[in-house]
């Protein structure tokens, strides 16, 4: 038996051999076009992927936001926003009871910040107290005049 | 399908969120008014009264409210759900000062969707007394009250929810002379 058709396919070929190739020839490789089966759709979960990691990077950064935020707030000065009385207005001098601020002890501040925020907060009651009173004297002024003739007109009746 | 769905359900979520956000944001804001077209008023004014108190400053004012005392803790409740509270008030040494295009500025504004006028009050001798509230369905989203004498002219703006009759019932106390007027449901109680 020449073994050199086994190595190159050069020499005899072993008639066993040769019925051997004929048989599994059969299933040697041939080159077609890939076919893909219809109805097979992409996995749709991938879309998703880059959606929910948009989301969550925008959540993160919210959060990280109000935190800042927060702690900027903490830490930075107190403003009061636009507050001017130009005059005095000829009101009742205000005469409120002594306030009471929050007993609890605040957390990374020093005295004379504390000290900031409670007359931050007193001015601003201030102004809050002049603001409903001012509100408040009008609207009785209103429901005062709208009810006088009705008052005078029952006064009539009765009498 | 499944992921179709759910896509839309997500989309729509979020559509929800961010109209009702945006909704709620413009209702507070609808509340507020622009005063700031009364500003050259103030040069003219012998007294002119400018009060801006935002949400943040009336946290900060809430602060100093005591818990303890009655009249204090009846206005930390009043104002628990105010946004905000704002007052441009002039008087001036002789009339004539203001004109109609300046009250136009601000009742443009009350003629707004949402604001009823609740009370029209005109007196030649007491002034005009204007008193308009922003309902959100039955509950009031905001006050505003106008008032204008010759040479006087007041603009109160309250942005969120307010209880009238508790507010009402603030003349009288811290200083301010209780002149005696109750609000006209009290007045029938007391008829009956």
């Amino acid at each position: 038996m020449n073994e050199d058709y086994l190595w190159d396919k050069s020499g005899e070929p072993d008639p066993q051999i040769q019925q051997l190739e004929e048989i599994l020839g059969t299933l040697r490789y041939q080159q077609k076009p890939l076919k893909l089966p219809t109805g097979l759709s992409m996995h749709r979960r991938r879309k998703y992927l880059p959606l929910i990691a948009i989301a969550a990077t925008v959540a993160i950064a919210v959060l990280s936001a109000g935190v800042w935020l927060q702690f900027h707030n903490r830490e930075a000065e107190p403003t009061i926003l636009a507050v001017a009385i130009a005059s005095p207005p000829p009101a009742t001098p205000i005469k409120s009871p002594p306030l009471s601020v929050s007993k609890k002890p605040l957390k990374r501040q020093n005295p004379a910040l504390v000290r900031h925020n409670t007359q931050e907060a007193l001015a601003a009651k201030q102004q809050l107290m002049f603001a409903l009173r001012l509100a408040s004297e009008k609207l009785n002024s209103a429901y005062r005049r709208t009810q006088t003739p009705t008052q005078i007109k029952n006064q009539h009746k009765a009498g | 399908m499944k992921t179709l769905f759910q896509t839309k359900l997500g989309a729509l979520l979020i559509a929800a969120l961010l109209v009702g956000g945006s909704a709620a944001a413009a209702n507070a804001q609808g509340s507020r008014l622009q005063l700031s077209t009364l500003d050259h008023l103030a040069t003219k004014a012998s007294q002119s009264v400018d009060v801006n108190i935002d949400e943040k400053l009336m946290r900060i004012a809430s602060t100093a409210l005591s818990n303890e005392d009655a009249d204090e803790r009846e206005i930390k409740k009043l104002v628990a759900g105010i946004k905000g509270i704002y007052v441009r008030s002039f008087e001036f040494e002789t009339g004539g000062q203001y004109t109609n295009a300046d009250l136009e500025t601000i009742r443009t504004q009350l003629r707004g969707p949402g604001w009823t006028r609740l009370l029209n009050v005109m007196s030649k001798k007491e002034g005009n007394l204007e008193v308009y509230l922003l309902m959100n369905g039955e509950q009031i989203g905001g006050l505003a009250v106008l008032g204008t004498q010759d040479r006087e002219l007041i603009v109160v703006n309250i942005v969120g929810p307010v209880d009238l009759e508790k507010l009402a019932k603030l003349e009288g106390q811290f200083g301010v002379p209780d002149l005696g007027i109750e609000p006209a449901k009290s007045k029938k109680n007391d008829d009956k």
